[in-house]
């Protein structure tokens, strides 16, 4: 661990890796929050998965793979947007056929790309400590657009997520907050692929935020809770993974694993302490 | 008085199965109207046409002479079942202030008049003190007069609620009709309840419902026209008024 904050000092790849950990948490913090109280998980796992289609393309077009991700995931999150609210019963196959047809189409478009596929790992798996300035700059644009849209609409986003037939009775169009809101989760998908890939996403989507909401008591508190708990693991991973060589994206997911195990414990033998109390 | 709702030989079907038919009434200025009626008569669903969440096979409905889309910014609404996970998190404050969606600004967070209103309304339904609690934890009549505070934050001129009571005790049950009694001089109310007889004390005039309209007393309901609405004698359970 001492080894990376004195490499940290010295390397400047480092250094962009600790900034990206920064940035995704932002955007991964306040999505991530979203996803967990609108329980779309899965959803979320759809479009993640669907992005190697748009990455794959632009790999094989010389285009900046990133750009495909993020057109790709625009449209997979309005389209899985579109499935959920029109298509409920068959909503399991159709986020199905988009996350597994989107990974052979883009493995399709890899392997016909001439020269090493090396990328494909790294897609897949994330590529932190190859991440460059402009990534970064990316990185900040996305979160810049994905700050600004929940707080100018955040009443709105969360009367969308809490009671849909409520908001739309007091005019709130659901179905235009609900398919922006899915976009916004597709970018900040993006976001974390460069983190620790988009096989991964899910899990830094979900658990930080999961672990926030055992403590928080509204979204926007959740949301403060789950971007620190966000640098917390991708930082903590990253540093512990620098020493053993371990590989970056696999060792931040199983550091949120753990702080989300302990906090689901550490409340319940909390309650369950104040249970005994109260029964004295 | 004029009417604030209109029906006119309104029917409507689920899948060709019809659950209400032929219902013309008019709903005045300033009423308390209590429908009534058996599970699964058309009650719930009779509230859902007035609010456009449902649209009729055959007829008309307006609400303040308008089409019931455009009315319903004009209309509180509390519905029966939790349309939420209890566990999401947010606090009784935030889940009334969602009620001035539509009357606030569209950019940004609730303004000043929003939050006067809403701790106005929150002192007057009796739950000014637990602002900060998560609707989690608490009990179903704290729970019911949230949701009540959520419509009136909106300044309807017409509120409705869907069986306010059927969750809580008979004491709290109380208490929320007296509270609605109040509201009801300045406001048009419309709650639907399978208790007949508790109802009856409160409200100025009953609409019977079993898909179709089989009554409109205003003052006394006959064990006939109980026996037609239930398809079965009920005992009548006295009461003073």
């Amino acid at each position: 661990m001492i080894d990376f904050f004195f490499a940290l000092l010295d390397y400047k790849f480092l250094q962009n890796a600790v900034i990206a950990c920064l940035l995704a948490s932002v955007g991964c913090g306040i999505m991530g929050s979203y996803v967990v109280v609108k329980r779309i998980g899965f959803l979320a796992g759809g479009i993640a998965h669907t992005v190697l289609a748009g990455m794959g393309i632009a790999y094989f077009l010389d285009a900046s793979p990133v750009l495909g991700a993020v057109i790709t995931a625009l449209i997979a999150g309005a389209c899985i947007g579109w499935i959920n609210l029109h298509w409920k019963q068959n909503e399991d196959i159709l986020i199905a056929a988009f996350w597994s047809v989107g990974m052979a189409v883009g493995i399709l478009f890899i392997t016909r790309t001439p020269g090493y596929s090396v990328d494909l790992m790294s897609y897949l798996f994330g590529n932190i400590l190859l991440v460059s300035s402009g990534d970064i700059v990316l990185m900040t644009v996305l979160d810049f657009v994905i700050v600004v849209t929940v707080i100018l609409f955040y009443k709105q986003f969360l009367a969308a997520t809490f009671d849909e037939e409520f908001a739309r009775l007091r005019g709130i169009n659901i179905e235009g907050f609900y398919i922006l809101l899915m976009c916004l989760v597709a970018l900040t998908v993006v976001l974390l692929i460069q983190i620790v890939g988009l096989i991964l996403v899910i899990a830094l989507l979900t658990l930080p935020a999961a672990s926030a909401a055992q403590v928080a008591g509204s979204v926007s508190r959740m949301m403060v809770v789950s971007v620190l708990l966000s640098i917390f693991v991708t930082v903590g991973g990253l540093a512990i993974s620098y020493g053993p060589d371990l590989p970056a994206g696999a060792t931040i997911v199983i550091t949120a694993g753990i702080v989300y195990a302990f906090s689901v414990m550490g409340t319940r033998l909390i309650r369950y302490r104040q249970n005994l109390g109260n029964s004295d | 008085m004029g009417a604030v709702i209109q029906f006119e030989n309104v029917s409507f079907a689920y899948d060709k199965v019809p659950v209400v038919r032929d219902i013309t009434l008019d709903i005045h200025d300033g009423e308390f109207l209590g429908i009534i009626g058996p599970n699964a008569g058309g009650k719930s669903t009779l509230l859902k046409l007035m609010l456009g969440l449902l649209k009729p096979g055959k007829g008309h409905i307006h609400v303040l002479g308008k089409s019931p889309e455009a009315g319903r910014s004009r209309v509180g609404y509390v519905p029966q079942h939790e349309s939420f996970l209890r566990d999401f998190p947010i606090s009784v404050t935030e889940t009334v202030l969602m009620g001035r969606l539509g009357n606030t600004r569209w950019f940004g967070g609730y303004q000043q008049r929003d939050m006067e209103i809403t701790l106005k309304t929150m002192e007057d339904v009796e739950i000014g003190a637990i602002g900060k609690q998560p609707i989690g934890a608490l009990s179903g009549g704290q729970l019911q007069r949230v949701l009540i505070a959520r419509a009136l934050v909106s300044e309807p001129d017409i509120l409705l609620l869907d069986e306010p009571t059927s969750n809580i005790d008979m004491r709290v049950e109380e208490d929320i009709y007296t509270l609605l009694k109040k509201y009801n001089e300045h406001m048009t109310i419309i709650v639907v309840s399978h208790d007949i007889a508790f109802i009856s004390a409160y409200v100025d005039r009953v609409a019977c419902l079993n898909q179709t309209l089989v009554c409109h007393a205003t003052e006394e309901i006959s064990g006939e026209k109980i026996e037609e609405l239930y398809g079965a004698p009920v005992r009548m359970i006295q009461h003073v008024h």
